[in-house]
């Protein structure tokens, strides 16, 4: 679905911020895009959406070249930036302006998860707080069944019985034609959702491995000073050691955070 | 026709305040033109610049900020996101921003006009000549009626680069579109007149009109007309083709 090689991008007048990216994704999954500040997670998501246009390289969405903005691939992805934009009208007038433009538009789903938000569709957009926007733009992403559903940073501004909620309506409303890429440093509000990592450093992707690999080459435990040893990364937690140690008795559930920092501390998972 | 259906839903309410505030300000605004005519001293003439002069401030305005979404980033990103080809976005904007401001001011202005007219002839029975007409109005400043068809089209292309100027500008500058377009022309012609001021003094081309009693090839007043015009044609659709390639190559 997304075929990334040897991508060369820069910002007008800086450095090159991708050199040769190369990344592949097929859809049926939801992938986790960590990274740390300014690493080019965000220019990433826009070079996919065609709101930036690599400078050499192969990009490929759905067999388009997302800098020439096709309706045909328009239509079948959807982009929840950071900061967004609502005009100053009823969730209703919204829905009805712009559903229309995406074949695929599922009414009774975005009826379902506005009800599971609490957003009724006579508030006026401009009037709703951000966390209430954002979880009305995701409900409206959601709905299109887009192909590729582009989200950055999307639990920034929700609250904490949201941030719960929007995994599990995340998890519950997609089909298996559909690929997710989450860009987010609150790791922890994707876990147990996502279920392919890449992390990206100094414009190079160091790590793509599937939830599932992860698990099967490394646990992740709590212990003492005297497991370090044992373990590829550890970091101090109160009251012991978070450890990172390779897989010989059982598959644990990932801890992204300390998987994220021993890679970019320069670990190997093996 | 998405994009039309798309405003209109989202639009409506600010269109129709606009078209009422803009109303009421222009009935205000002629009563208030009347009053100092002291009613009597007003005419068809005074009708007419008055739209002449409202109609190309308004819509210099008015296309100067085409594209709305490109003022800030989000907006950009959800405008360029938006399903539509950049054919459909481009034609809606031009539509929007010129043919319809074009087509519409005219109406409205008549409409409020007439309206206006009629009411402050009832109360100031000195105001006469309250009856407004384009055709009358235009007539009596084009003196024997009639237009050349190079003349025509020089002012019709004319009309149209006061509209299409601040169209393109508004294409590709984000910020203050209409100040940095009045300066992209002011350099532009600047520059012209200085390249042609030094050639003509490098080349000693000044006495060459009188010479030839021409203006280097031009041999008439008809001929300087058919130039200027085939010039505003591919001033126009230079201007036209750089806003459409600033929409096509927009990075969010």
């Amino acid at each position: 679905m997304i075929q990334i090689k040897d991508l060369h991008f820069a910002y007008p007048r800086q450095q090159a911020l991708f050199s040769n990216l190369s990344v592949h994704l097929e859809p049926g999954s939801i992938t986790g895009l960590l990274g740390k500040n300014g690493a080019g997670k965000t220019s990433l998501l826009k070079l996919l959406t065609g709101l930036l246009h690599p400078i050499s390289g192969e990009l490929s969405v759905m067999n388009h070249s997302p800098r020439k903005r096709e309706v045909s691939m328009l239509s079948v992805i959807f982009f929840v930036p950071e900061e967004f934009y609502f005009p100053g009208t009823s969730i209703r007038n919204y829905f009805r302006a712009h559903a229309p433009f995406y074949p695929r538009f599922d009414i009774v789903m975005l009826e379902r998860i506005l009800r599971e938000f609490e957003l009724s569709d006579d508030k006026n957009l401009q009037r709703l707080s951000h966390g209430q926007k954002k979880k009305f733009l995701i409900a409206f992403a959601l709905s299109t069944r887009c192909r590729l559903l582009v989200l950055d940073e999307p639990t920034n501004g929700l609250d904490i019985p949201s941030k719960a909620l929007f995994r599990k309506i995340l998890a519950g409303s997609l089909d298996e034609d559909q690929l997710v890429v989450i860009s987010t440093h609150q790791v922890k509000d994707v876990e147990n959702l996502i279920d392919k990592i890449i992390i990206l450093d100094n414009g190079e992707v160091i790590f793509h491995h599937t939830i599932q690999e992860i698990s099967q080459k490394v646990s992740f435990i709590s212990g003492t000073s005297d497991d370090r040893a044992e373990a590829i990364y550890s970091e101090a937690v109160p009251g012991g050691y978070r450890l990172m140690v390779p897989n010989i008795l059982e598959e644990t559930e990932v801890d992204i955070e300390l998987l994220f920092n021993a890679i970019t501390n320069g670990h190997k998972i093996g | 026709m998405l994009l039309f259906k798309q405003s209109l839903v989202i639009n409506k309410r600010r269109f129709t305040l606009g078209l009422s505030a803009f109303s009421g300000f222009l009935f205000i605004a002629l009563f208030f033109a009347q009053s100092v005519h002291n009613y009597t001293n007003w005419g068809n003439k005074d009708y007419v610049s008055t739209f002449v002069s409202i109609f190309f401030s308004l819509g210099i305005a008015y296309s100067a900020f085409s594209f709305p979404p490109f003022r800030s980033k989000e907006k950009s990103m959800a405008y360029l996101m938006l399903p539509a080809t950049n054919g459909e976005k481009f034609v809606y904007e031009i539509l929007s921003r010129i043919v319809a401001f074009i087509v519409l001011m005219p109406l409205l202005f008549w409409t409020v006009a007439n309206l206006e007219g009629t009411v402050i002839h009832y109360f100031f029975p000195e105001l006469t000549n309250y009856k407004f007409s384009f055709s009358e109005g235009f007539l009596s400043i084009v003196k024997d009626g009639k237009f050349e068809f190079w003349a025509l089209i020089l002012t019709l292309q004319g009309i149209l680069f006061i509209f299409i100027a601040p169209f393109a500008g508004a294409s590709h500058f984000s910020k203050s579109p209409l100040l940095k377009t009045i300066l992209t022309f002011s350099v532009v012609m600047l520059s012209y007149f200085l390249f042609t001021f030094l050639i003509v003094k490098s080349f000693n081309l000044e006495g060459l009109h009188h010479q030839r009693n021409s203006l280097l090839f031009m041999k008439d007043s008809q001929m300087v007309i058919e130039l200027l015009g085939i010039a505003m044609v591919i001033v126009n659709l230079t201007l036209l083709t750089i806003a459409w390639f600033s929409l096509k190559e927009k990075e969010a």
